[in-house]
């Protein structure tokens, strides 16, 4: 975990590199094992490090929450994943995202569309851009089944109507020739989900699935995504700014700051005792009924440019606890042992923070 | 008549533009967010080799159509019929025109009337285009719903043959026939670019802020309107300048437009294709011809370097 | 998409109407200032006023609303009498005649063919190459396509029809001599004449149409390729790449439905400068289509002809682009049930 100088390992690049291949898939394999990821997009005014050594792994039926704000890296995180960063300027520069013990990243790029929908699928978070607005919901849900199940249009168009159904549309006939701009925001991330669904993949990545959306509609998504990881026992990993999202629905956590993991937890241990100056701000700064008419924490400045990354802990800058050493020194993940969240939780705690015991403690 | 209808949508705002409600209200977010894009826009263009080089072939052209004597020492008036259409050679660079006169000379002061007509006209359809759109935009209901409904309707008539129409019925053609015909034709481009712009701008809050604090209207729309509506129509004004310069030598080709004795690139390059197919007689059509598409594609490519330059959502 | 139909339709009836006012309007504005055209048919010749009036009369120009001398609003009259009886006049067909008594009708469809040819060779240019330019352009911005795209359609766009055409018949004639001399056969030969020849309708407009569907094919080109950039940035593109569609279908199907409807709507637009170009590239190429009837009514003075042929083509065009609205709705979905 400490090393970050493994970009040595990384896939050798060009044409006569080998190819894993997606048969050889280990059953008994952790589902999706992300290890020291890196990403970075090439732009005119240099390097910008997107996603920066960044590792965490889900098992069937377990939904890992990324949580931080927005441009630290946890959507390109989950575009990598899936292997859809535009490139250029986006390009992954290291590390292995292990599906059942078999590395993505070194997949042919047929092999890798091949797993995209049927393996891995992906809800995006505005499902009115998402989804194509020239062609039918119809057209764009029996796509899936035409390309990957070589099925016929009559098949697909049923295959369709099932999945609608599925996720609850209403008249799901007859609404399966509408086009997108004639759904409700809600009823269009279901039409985003059924799509995602649609081969039964094993691993879900939901990328702010609830944010464009009303309040009272975000709580039927959410019920509705949690009730369909759970019944189909997937392994989800929910990318999402919320705190109070993450509450619900996540077993653990990893919290992201300037393209990298912070800290890492089971759900319950982060609300308790959060180990990492960013996550115990993250905490502060959500309203609060019972402290109604005080001060909100806000924390104070930007995260960092991720062209211009400074040197020792990325958070240094904005936290209340650095120090010298902050400046200087980048921290690694500290195994973390809290008096409520030392072994009890399935995951071993990780703080990246030289004081976490002082954070912890306060 | 050439890409002017592309000029794009670059008067809308960004959302950037809506956070400037907490400002104080008055001169500030305007003008201080003009200043910092032409800033940009200025550092970005003089490292644009595109720019620097159409800027360069622009102000050639124009220091020709203002003082031609600069260029050539000879006089485009002395010309010899008996010498009409001799080739290159014998101190004549560039050869004679059908006339007998120097070409090089005859194109230098040609240039005279074809910049003319090509900014008169410009400055025309700038002028109207802004005036009319800001009347639309900014006081709406009717007056918007009139001028919307003529805009329509001009622009769908096609360009070249309302010009060919309108001009067929002047017996002689005088250059402001060419000029006022360009203008009834072009203005509309203008008008929806600002009026788009208008739009914008009049409901940005620290617009309603300037408002409620008594400004006037003439003082909102030279403090406020203008300045964000003035970077499209610059960009557009430049590259209508190229295609009323290429206007010009159609009209003067098919007939419509400028006639000799003016001698402009139009009524040289119509000499020139008239002759241009006999052999030995290309250059009558090439010299002309060569200048005025160099000049056109100066104009186009300083309008496209702007636009490029200007439009921030290309950043 | 019916309601939208009706919309359109109803659209369409003043458009028309505020065309001809306009073009009706500048017409009468442009005698009364100028004198009547008429009087510009004798061109220095002094007519006899009985001449004078009956040519005034074969133009329909003797209303005496055009005569404006001693009217303070002049030429400010718009002649409203006039219009509505103009209006009635096309309602019915009747565009007048020539000067030697040809109907303008009968001029217009006897030459609409060959121009109707010559259009299609150059919309099909404009739309085929000018598609898979722009597409191939899109596809690698920055690319070396990208580039020499770039620079052809500026250039295409700077360099006037007349003297690109007269250009490609200047490089023609040296190579159809060579290949006369080497005993080319004579679909050949027709196919590189630099004038429109009788026996080839179609090969011999070739050359000439490609030269009318350049203009728009660099429009074309640089719509097509902005339109593609940016839908290739779009989110559905992403979701159709993570739903594991291959390469080919997520820039043929999903982009490039998407990046056609700016095309699309902008075809109407670009069959305006069609028709103007037509007029250029049959002077050009001596193709006895309408443009041609234009410039000779221009050379002899026949104003009205001239503005007669003009309404003709403007109604036409007005036409075409109610067509390519329709098309458009069939395109974008999100159109069709406003």
């Amino acid at each position: 975990m400490t090393n970050t100088d493994t970009t040595a390992t990384a896939a050798p690049k060009g044409r006569g590199r080998r190819h894993t291949r997606l048969a050889d898939v280990d059953p008994s394999a952790t589902l999706l094992d992300v290890r020291d990821l890196k990403v970075e997009f090439r732009t005119r005014y240099g390097i910008a490090r997107a996603v920066n050594g960044v590792s965490f792994s889900v098992e069937a039926g377990e939904t890992l929450a990324i949580l931080g704000e927005s441009g630290c890296g946890k959507s390109v995180t989950a575009q990598a994943i899936m292997g859809i960063v535009d490139s250029p300027p986006g390009f992954v520069t290291g590390g292995e995202v292990r599906y059942r013990g078999v590395d993505l990243l070194k997949l042919s790029r047929q092999e890798r569309r091949k797993a995209r929908a049927d393996r891995l699928a992906m809800i995006f978070q505005d499902a009115l851009s998402a989804l194509n607005p020239v062609f039918s919901v119809g057209f764009q849900l029996g796509e899936v089944f035409r390309f990957h199940r070589g099925m016929s249009r009559a098949d697909a168009r049923k295959k369709a109507i099932e999945l609608l159904d599925l996720v609850n549309i209403p008249a799901a006939r007859q609404r399966v020739s509408d086009y997108p701009h004639q759904f409700s925001g809600g009823m269009r991330q279901r039409v985003m989900i059924a799509m995602a669904l649609a081969l039964d993949p094993d691993v879900l990545i939901a990328d702010e699935p609830t944010t464009a959306l009303d309040v009272t509609v975000q709580a039927q998504i959410m019920n509705l995504l949690a009730e369909l990881q759970r019944d189909l026992n997937m392994g989800m990993i929910l990318i999402t700014h919320d705190m109070g999202v993450v509450a619900d629905v996540a077993d653990k956590i990893s919290v992201m700051y300037a393209g990298k993991v912070v800290e890492r937890a089971d759900v319950h241990d982060i609300y308790a005792d959060p180990a990492h100056p960013y996550t115990k701000a993250l905490l502060e700064s959500i309203p609060r009924v019972d402290l109604k008419g005080q001060q909100l924490n806000v924390i104070k400045g930007l995260p960092p440019a991720l062209t211009d990354l400074p040197r020792g802990c990325n958070f240094a800058p904005r936290c209340r606890y650095a120090r010298d050493r902050c400046r200087e020194d980048t921290p690694h993940l500290y195994q973390v042992t809290t008096p409520g969240g030392d072994g009890s939780g399935r995951t071993p705690r990780g703080s990246a923070c030289h004081y976490w015991e002082e954070v912890v403690a306060q | 008549m050439t890409d002017i209808q592309s000029a794009g949508p670059l008067g809308q705002p960004g959302p950037l533009h809506g956070e400037a409600t907490s400002l104080p209200p008055g001169d500030g977010p305007s003008t201080e967010r003009n200043a910092s894009l032409w800033a940009d826009a200025w550092r970005e263009l003089i490292r644009n080799p595109v720019f620097v080089l159409s800027s360069v072939a622009v102000l050639a052209v124009m220091s020709m159509a203002l003082a031609p004597w600069l260029w050539t020492s000879l006089d485009p008036q002395d010309c010899e019929i008996e010498l009409g259409r001799q080739g290159p050679g014998g101190g004549h660079f560039f050869g004679m025109t059908k006339d007998g006169c120097d070409m090089y000379a005859s194109v230098i002061y040609g240039s005279r009337p074809s910049i003319a007509v090509a900014v008169l006209a410009t400055l025309g359809v700038v002028l109207v285009g802004i005036l009319t759109g800001i009347l639309a935009g900014y006081y709406g209901r009717w007056v918007d719903a009139i001028i919307s409904r003529v805009v329509d309707i001009v622009m769908g008539l096609p360009f070249l043959l309302g010009a060919i129409t309108l001009l067929a019925l002047w017996r002689k053609r005088e250059w402001y026939a060419v000029v006022a015909v360009l203008i009834v034709l072009g203005w509309p481009l203008v008008t929806r670019i600002m009026r788009a712009s208008v739009l914008a701008t009049k409901n940005m809050d620290y617009v309603q802020a300037a408002r409620s604090l008594g400004a006037s209207d003439l003082r909102i729309i030279t403090r406020h309107v203008l300045p964000n509506a003035i970077a499209p129509v610059i960009v557009v004004a430049t590259i209508a300048l190229g295609s009323y310069v290429a206007a010009e030598a159609t009209l003067s080709f098919l007939g419509v437009g400028l006639r000799p004795p003016t001698v402009s690139w139009g009524v040289l390059i119509t000499h020139g294709t008239q002759w241009a197919l006999s052999p030995g007689h290309a250059y009558l059509l090439l010299v002309p011809a060569g200048l005025l598409v160099v000049t056109v594609l100066a104009f186009i490519l300083m309008g496209d370097a702007l636009r490029d330059a200007l439009d921030p959502k290309l950043r | 998409m019916g309601r939208y139909v009706i919309r359109r339709l109803l659209q369409f009836i003043p458009t028309v109407v505020g065309a001809f006012f306009l073009l009706h309007y500048m017409v009468s504005a442009g005698i009364q200032l100028r004198g009547n055209p008429a009087r510009a048919f004798f061109g220095e010749r002094t007519p006899s006023p009985e001449m004078l009036a009956a040519v005034k009369r074969l133009f329909n120009t003797d209303d005496p609303c055009l005569a404006q001398e001693g009217n303070p609003l002049h030429p400010f009259n718009p002649c409203l009498g006039l219009f509505v009886e103009r209006m009635g006049n096309v309602a019915v067909g009747d565009f007048g005649t020539d000067y030697r008594g040809r109907l303008v009708t009968d001029i217009f469809l006897s030459a609409a063919p060959v121009t109707l040819r010559l259009a299609l060779i150059a919309i099909l240019t404009e739309i085929g190459i000018g598609v898979l330019a722009g597409v191939l352009a899109g596809l690698r911005s920055g690319g070396f396509i990208d580039y020499v795209v770039k620079i052809s359609t500026v250039l295409a766009i700077a360099i006037p029809v007349f003297v690109l055409g007269r250009m490609v018949q200047l490089s023609i004639v040296p190579f159809a001599r060579w290949l006369r001399d080497n005993g080319a056969s004579d679909d050949v030969m027709g196919l590189v004449a630099v004038t429109y020849k009788l026996d080839y309708p179609w090969l011999s407009l070739v050359i000439p149409g490609i030269v009318l569907g350049v203009l728009g094919l660099a429009t074309t080109a640089r719509l097509t390729r902005t339109s593609l950039m940016e839908n290739l940035r779009a989110d559905y593109v992403r979701t159709a790449t993570a739903k594991g569609m291959p390469q080919r279908r997520v820039i043929g199907v999903h982009t490039l439905r998407n990046s056609l409807i700016p095309v699309v709507t902008n075809l109407g637009y670009s069959f305006g400068v069609l028709l103007g170009g037509a007029v250029v590239t049959e002077s050009i190429f001596n193709v006895p289509g309408i443009g041609g009837v234009v410039i000779r009514s221009v050379r002899f003075n026949e104003g009205p002809v001239v503005v007669s042929m003009v309404t003709i083509l403007v109604i036409v065009y007005l036409v075409v682009n109610l067509i390519v609205d329709m098309l458009y709705a069939v395109l974008d979905p999100r159109i069709r049930y406003d």
